[in-house]
């Protein structure tokens, strides 16, 4: 009898078992898709304010810009803080021919100036930390169009970068950029005061970034592109801080910025204003991302 | 008694193997890991679909059941910047599936090569909410396995989503979802993302 119950007992917990088992196996387990992915969007946009940043355009992607800077906001209130003033204005656009390679083309009022540049993401940072940086690399040309009997190779600036970010978590991104900038001409300008204002034709500068996230949508952003070595005489590190905000297909930002320039050569080598001694003006840029493969 | 204990301990532990190798046993059942799924938005004047290759399920003619997940962040809508909206909205990160578990409640002629069409009820979670449905669609017995073809209309609100805006239009909040998939027998199939 004894034997019997603990047949009873046995079966009860086999039968107990194979259902328990039975209704685990009813569903698939749930696997991620790729935790090697790489993160999204180390910065909001392809530039930073006019640093480009490693965040490149997703295959088939374009990004229309506008950028604009107004005069000094030390001209005071007669100028209303600069908004008088002859603003540089850039259009811009770029395309993603792959997640990895965006090609891009923008016009500036200041010179004329069109610019052709390329951008390619040698690595990406992965969502599991297995490649811990994202590293790219840029290239633009610039060419100057005003009408001053220059020969086309005097008319030529040159910017190459390498683009060293890291995403440390959805709200801190900091990135590093060397680059190194060359104008085919520069110019050697009388001061006045019987002293010549001598630029360069090479700049070496180091620019800085960090994105902080205010959240999902806003995120603070600063830029710092000090020169290292040799530089143009009169010129000072550019210095921005800007107020980045998306709307969809949009990212509006809102910025202070030390030069009125808007491409990173020229940034790098003409900009004459000290931001710390209050010589920064207001300025914005709107990113409109448009998808062309397909709505 | 001796012999009657030895017979039915022989039958459980029959039961029990059965249990451990599945694949053998549930010869009926097919797999697929790149299905696709694909929703439809609407704003005034304009329509956005999303798409994935990445729908995981399997369909058990032996049990009826039907188990379908989709990782909701490999949708993309063709705009980067649309698609980490997307994902800000349902909030991936804390829900990644779009989940349906369910059983067929119509008959299917897993002998017949004609297009049938089926109905299956069951449970579709997405947003970390769960909601009983019926989702008609077409089974059909193919080569090298069965193929799937459904729609429905889901409404975001009945999952706690709330419908989000292009700048200040706002996006229907009723989504058509379309899914298709060829499905291969479990055996075959290597890649068996069942987990024995």
């Amino acid at each position: 009898m004894k034997d019997m119950k603990q047949l009873q007992f046995f079966t009860f917990v086999v039968l107990m078992v194979s259902v328990t088992h039975l209704s685990a196996q009813a569903q698939i387990d749930r696997k991620r898709a790729s935790t090697s992915s790489p993160v999204a969007e180390v910065f909001l946009t392809p530039s930073v304010v006019t640093m480009s940043s490693v965040t490149n355009l997703p295959r088939h992607n374009m990004n229309v810009t506008i950028m604009h800077t107004f005069g000094l906001v030390s001209d005071g209130v007669s100028e209303l803080f600069g908004l008088d003033a002859p603003a540089n204005i850039r259009f811009g656009f770029d395309y993603g021919i792959t997640d990895r390679l965006s090609v891009g083309v923008g016009r500036s009022r200041y010179d004329k100036l069109f610019d052709f540049r390329t951008k390619a993401n040698v690595l990406r940072q992965t969502r599991d930390d297995r490649i811990p940086v994202e590293i790219a690399v840029k290239a633009d040309v610039g060419i100057m169009t005003l009408k001053n009997g220059f020969d086309l190779t005097d008319r030529l600036s040159f910017l190459t970068a390498v683009l060293l970010a890291r995403k440390f978590t959805e709200s801190v991104s900091v990135q590093i950029t060397p680059m190194f900038s060359h104008f085919n001409s520069v110019f050697v300008i009388p001061d006045g005061q019987d002293d010549v204002i001598r630029e360069e034709n090479d700049h070496f500068a180091v620019g800085l970034a960090l994105r902080i996230g205010l959240g999902q949508r806003v995120a603070l952003l600063a830029e710092y592109i000090p020169v290292v070595g040799k530089r143009s005489d009169g010129t000072r590190d550019e210095l921005a801080v800007a107020l980045n905000m998306e709307t969809g297909g949009h990212v509006f930002q809102l910025f202070v910025k030390t030069s009125q320039w808007l491409t990173e050569q020229h940034v790098i080598a003409r900009n004459s204003e000290q931001f710390l001694s209050g010589d920064f003006r207001f300025g914005f840029n709107v990113n409109r991302f448009f998808g062309l493969d397909r709505q | 008694m001796n012999s009657y204990r030895s017979h039915l301990l022989l039958v459980l532990a029959g039961f029990l193997l059965c249990h451990h190798a599945p694949a053998e046993c549930a010869a009926q059942a097919y797999i697929t890991g790149n299905g696709l799924a694909e929703f439809t938005s609407s704003v005034p004047l304009y329509t956005f679909t999303g798409t994935s290759e990445k729908l995981t399920g399997r369909i058990d003619l032996s049990d009826s059941t039907v188990d379908f997940y989709l990782d909701l962040e490999t949708l993309e809508t063709g705009i980067g910047k649309r698609d980490k909206d997307m994902r800000i909205t349902l909030e991936t990160e804390q829900y990644p599936f779009a989940e349906f578990y369910g059983k067929f409640v119509t008959p299917f002629d897993a002998n017949s090569e004609v297009p049938q069409s089926v109905m299956v009820e069951g449970a579709f979670t997405i947003h970390g909410a769960k909601k009983q449905i019926t989702v008609d669609g077409t089974l059909q017995n193919v080569e090298g396995g069965i193929r799937l073809d459904a729609e429905w209309t889901l409404n975001l609100t009945d999952y706690d989503i709330k419908p989000p805006r292009l700048l200040v239009i706002k996006v229907d909040e009723v989504q058509k979802i379309r899914i298709s998939a060829l499905l291969q027998p479990e055996e075959d199939d290597a890649a068996n993302p069942r987990e024995e």
